[in-house]
């Protein structure tokens, strides 16, 4: 009997990708000190928003290509058009046609776990416990030792608490009605879902659910046939019916869901030909489609009566009571829950046991405590005196608050890298930066040494380019970041006109017949690191006569500013989709979220080409292709990518860093446990 | 002997107008004058500031001609071109040397700038300023550097300019709408006052770090100057209605009844006549106002909505501060600077009412 959790994460991939932006977003957690509202936006251009989402806050005017509904904001965005009812051909007629290819299901702990069993950790648990991580090498032993996955149950404590930190309080526990970060964690541990995917961002169906997941030899339907053993947790058996139900909820114009949509609105349809067999169509052959199963799913017996009663799902007092006591899908329970204080998750006994038989594996933590604590400083405080077991470190407190014994007496730290990179966005429509010679000037006199070995303190890694420089996706060989060098920059702005000809220090170009001085504004979310980086900026062109404004504005104006293209410079950054193809949105001629401007036909192109290709290989160098298309242009000044810090109990282990942080993967947090004291 | 002495010193006194007489009160008062020195002293410090930290030397020789680029930190297009064009890229030292082996500088005290970090080696036998939580004050770093590594003490003596001018500037526009209005008010009465009584109503009920969040916005280059506006417009009411308080009751003592007797006209009467009688219980509130102006620039600044990046301002460097209370410097000198700005024109305000209210004089003795 092997006793494991698989509190696996069964929610869209390209949503994580949201969600794992949106922790960057917070202001407080992306380093820039305490942030007064929870505005998403306030900390980067577009915030850190992901590719394939609409901005966090306001960003109602997304394509109807790549809309993805506004993960943060609290009014959803309509759905663009109903949804057609479509009548599929009999299951008979499908399986003689289709030739149905057997895809992954699979387990991604287990996976995991052969992943681990191939290295040996780099030194033992206690040196690990007793080591200061203020090293890359010191860093890279504690991750091997304290990574590992138990030899044996026994090391585990089945009966132990994990009490987790929130930055903020949660709007809803309903699966569907997820936005930001901590819903997805709680509706993670709740929620019932089919498909999953592994740190490398391979999709795959969870076997704790799925018994077979079949794609048609045209790739226009997905078949599932689900596993006949799971119970929400009111007792009724989890069927087929639950996701169509849902699908269409998710679809229905009249819901206001926050984010869902996104993907869910590329299937053409969801059809139960039995209680436990699905059949997912597609309305195009695309090698995202994988990406566009994987949505939440509520219980019909629950809301199918209700929801025609009240469509926001929330405001009824059925849905009120739902709303506190949710019925779970997944491996734990909610048990408790005082707004803006905590919410307690309790292991499901009945998800692992089914009529006396162990069927599933055991969650490791008997219960899941998220407790809500708004101001890092505090936060941090409760996790020196082991009230929290884990959170997120800001970066300037993983220089100088988390050192000496006062931290390390019941926790230690750890960073990995993480996909979201930073840049300066040059609006290539003003008459500043239409010029590429101007644009790469404006590279060539960015002091990175400075910004990295003294701002950054050597954390961060420089970026160059749209994609990371460790994805699958990313252009071999991966192209050089620029480097310092004023007398090229001032020879290249020389050769683009912009000389200073009256002699005031600042250089003029005459456009228009008008000799205009080169002064512009650049602006920025109102936090310290973002102005730091700016004002840095500024210094940079001052010493060759360009006047460089920073101008901190409040997270929604930034983003109406982006959106309207009413700027001259931004800072900015982005986080990374699970699939390439969710960047289209920054770099596609047209696309409200180019802020840019950047227009090139032949990057139109391959995006559409990359995803009709199905060979990763070849898809591989169709945005490799891209990646350096954009980069030539130089429509942004590429600056840094972020790591992710996190404080750790002594007592977890098991916990390891993807792209998207410690906990946004499969295995993610089914994998991390506490060990006996 | 004696008895001549005395009635001859009275007469020598009587003639002493009322400002002589408060001048002479207020000159008595230690902890008043002290403050009058110590608001001048900031005063020296604001217009000097580039002459006491800075890195482009004040005076300079270089290929023959004297240059004067320190004049740059007022207005940047003062600097000399000539330092552009020789590709100096605001590093002076090291590249006048370099360029013109004759050339020579007076440098201001304190080799550091405001605005950015000094590097390495920028200064012979000087170290670049440490970053991060490492900045403690040191003998290059009297009060410390910020976590971007810019030195504490320059920002402080360059935004002493900036806590002054709001100060001013702004009380300054306070007053002049304030006691213009007021004054109108109390003198000609009717529906004139109550018109004016209720604008004051409706301004008093404008928040001014509203309007300013607002402006902010609306703008695209917003400067200290915008902000002096903002706080002047919002702030004239309590100036307003202490000059109608005492133009209803001037406006019937008898100099007035004769002025307009003798057919002086409105606007006289009420600037060259009751004004001046009435301005002493004005100026109290006026300083009291310079400093909740300092306040609320600080307030603006620690919010981060000062004065615009990276100009140096007392209240960004506390909040900076606030980010990392173990960078107690970052806190502890800033507050002290607002802490004895604000005290001191508080203590001018009190010396003044002291000074000018007969009756608080008698309770004095």
């Amino acid at each position: 009997m092997v006793e494991r959790p698989v509190v696996q994460l069964r929610l869209p991939p390209s949503l994580w990708a949201i969600l794992f932006a949106l922790v960057a977003s917070q202001p407080w957690l992306a380093g820039c000190g305490p942030a007064t509202t929870p505005t998403e936006s306030t900390t980067t251009q577009g915030p850190d928003a992901t590719p394939s989402s609409t901005p966090p806050t306001g960003g109602a005017t997304g394509s109807s290509e790549t809309t993805k509904s506004t993960p943060a904001a609290a009014s959803a965005e309509p759905a663009s058009e109903e949804l057609v009812p479509y009548d599929p051909p009999p299951l008979a007629e499908l399986d003689a046609k289709a030739g149905w290819i057997d895809q992954t299901v699979g387990d991604s702990l287990a996976m995991w776990k052969a992943e681990l069993a191939q290295t040996k950790p780099i030194c033992t648990v206690e040196e690990a416990l007793s080591l200061e991580n203020d090293s890359n090498e010191k860093n890279a032993k504690i991750l091997s030792a304290l990574g590992r996955q138990p030899a044996s149950d026994s090391e585990v404590d089945y009966d132990a608490t994990f009490n987790r930190h929130f930055g903020r309080d949660v709007k809803s526990t309903n699966p569907i009605m997820i936005s930001a970060t901590e819903e997805f964690d709680v509706a993670g541990l709740m929620g019932f879902g089919l498909f999953g995917a592994d740190w490398r961002f391979n999709p795959m169906a969870s076997k704790d659910t799925v018994v077979s997941w079949q794609t048609s030899a045209d790739r226009m339907m997905d078949k599932v046939v689900m596993r006949k053993d799971c119970t929400w947790s009111d007792g009724k058996p989890i069927t087929a019916h639950d996701v169509v139900f849902s699908f269409q909820t998710i679809m229905n114009p009249k819901v206001p869901v926050p984010a869902m949509r996104g993907g869910t609105d590329k299937l053409r349809w969801v059809h139960a030909y039995d209680d436990y067999t699905l059949v997912y169509f597609h309305k195009e052959a695309l090698a995202t489609n994988v990406w566009n199963l994987s949505f939440t799913v509520i219980p019909k017996h629950i809301y199918g009566e209700s929801i025609k009663e009240d469509v926001t799902l929330q405001d009824s007092p059925t849905h009120v009571k739902y709303e506190n006591e949710p019925v779970s899908g997944g491996p734990y329970v909610l048990s408790k829950r005082v707004r803006g204080q905590e919410i307690v998750m309790t292991r499901r006994d009945d998800w692992y046991i089914v009529n006396g038989q162990q069927v599933r594996d055991k969650p490791y933590f008997k219960e899941i405590r998220f407790r809500v604590i708004t101001d890092p400083n505090t936060a941090l405080l409760a996790l020196k005196t082991g009230e929290l077991d884990e959170m997120m470190l800001l970066p300037e407190m993983w220089q100088t608050q988390t050192s000496g014994e006062e931290f390390y007496k019941y926790a230690t730290k750890a960073h990995g890298p993480e996909w979201t990179s930073f840049h300066f966005a040059w609006n290539t429509k003003s008459p500043f930066f239409s010029d590429l010679r101007v644009r790469q000037a404006m590279a060539y006199l960015f002091d990175y040494d400075e910004m990295l070995g003294k701002l950054f303190h050597g954390l961060y890694r420089q970026s160059a380019g749209p994609f990371p420089s460790d994805a699958w996706w990313a252009p071999k060989p991966y192209p050089e970041p620029f480097k310092r060098n004023i007398d090229k920059a001032e020879e290249l702005l020389d050769a683009a006109g912009w000389v200073d000809d009256d002699g005031d220090g600042v250089r003029e170009k005459v456009i228009d017949g008008k000799p205009t001085k080169f002064e512009f504004s650049i602006i920025c979310p109102s936090a310290p690191e973002r102005v730091q980086l700016c004002t840095l900026l500024k210094e940079c062109l001052d010493q060759v006569g360009i006047v460089c404004n920073v101008k901190p504005l409040e997270g929604t104006v930034l983003i109406q500013k982006l959106m309207d293209k009413d700027f001259q410079a931004a800072f900015g950054g982005w986080g990374t989709g699970s699939d390439p193809d969710t960047s289209e949105n920054l770099w596609k001629t047209g696309e409200p979220r180019n802020y840019s401007s950047f227009s090139n036909p032949e990057v139109d192109e391959l995006f559409a080409a990359g995803r009709r290709e199905f060979d990763r290989e070849k898809r591989a160098v169709v945005y490799g292709r891209i990646h350096n298309l954009v980069f030539e242009a130089q429509p942004y000044t590429w600056l840094y990518t972020r790591n992710s810090f996190y404080a750790f109990s002594k007592q977890l282990r098991g916990y390891a860093f993807s792209p998207r942080g410690p906990y946004n993967y499969g295995p993610g947090l089914s994998a991390i446990y506490k060990v006996k004291k | 002997m004696n008895a001549p002495t005395t009635p001859i010193a009275v007469i020598a006194e009587s003639p002493h107008g009322f400002w002589d007489e408060a001048w002479r009160q207020f000159r008595k008062r230690r902890l008043a004058m002290l403050a009058l020195f110590y608001v001048e002293f900031l005063i020296l410090v604001a217009i000097l500031a580039p002459l006491i930290a800075g890195t482009k030397p004040i005076v300079c020789r270089y290929k023959g001609t004297l240059y004067f680029p320190a004049m740059g930190y007022y207005v940047p297009s003062w600097e000399n071109p000539v330092f552009a064009k020789d590709k100096f890229r605001r590093v002076y030292p090291k590249n006048l040397k370099e360029k013109d082996p004759e050339s020579w500088a007076v440098w201001p005290l304190l080799y550091q700038d405001p605005y950015r970090r000094v590097r390495d080696g920028e200064w012979e036998g000087q170290p670049g300023n440490p970053t991060g939580d490492s900045g403690k004050p040191s003998r290059y770093n009297l009060f410390g550097t910020n976590q971007s590594g810019v030195d504490v003490f320059a920002q402080m003596v360059h935004g002493t300019m900036v806590a002054l001018l709001v100060g001013f500037v702004s009380e300054g526009i306070a007053a002049a709408i304030g006691i213009t209005l007021g004054a109108v008010a109390g003198y000609f009465g009717g529906w004139i006052d109550s018109l004016i009584s209720r604008l004051i109503e409706v301004v008093m009920c404008v928040p001014s770090l509203v309007l300013i969040l607002a402006l902010i916005a609306i703008l695209d280059k917003v400067t200290i100057w915008h902000m002096m506006g903002i706080i002047g417009i919002t702030g004239w009411t309590g100036i307003a209605r202490l000059t109608r308080a005492e133009f209803l009751r001037l406006r019937e003592a008898e100099f007035v009844t004769g002025a307009r007797a003798i057919g002086v006209g409105h606007v006289s009467v009420i600037f060259r006549y009751i004004l001046p009688n009435a301005l002493a219980p004005i100026l109290v509130p006026i300083t009291f106002g310079i400093a909740s102006a300092i306040l609320i620039e600080s307030s603006l600044s620690f919010l981060g909505f000062g004065a615009p990046p990276p100009n140096p301002s007392w209240g960004t460097l506390l909040s900076d501060g606030r980010r990392n209370l173990n960078l107690w410097w970052l806190t502890f000198f800033p507050g002290l600077a607002v802490f004895f700005a604000v005290l001191a024109y508080n203590l001018i305000g009190e010396g003044l009412h002291e000074a000018t209210d007969p009756r608080l004089r008698e309770a004095m003795r």
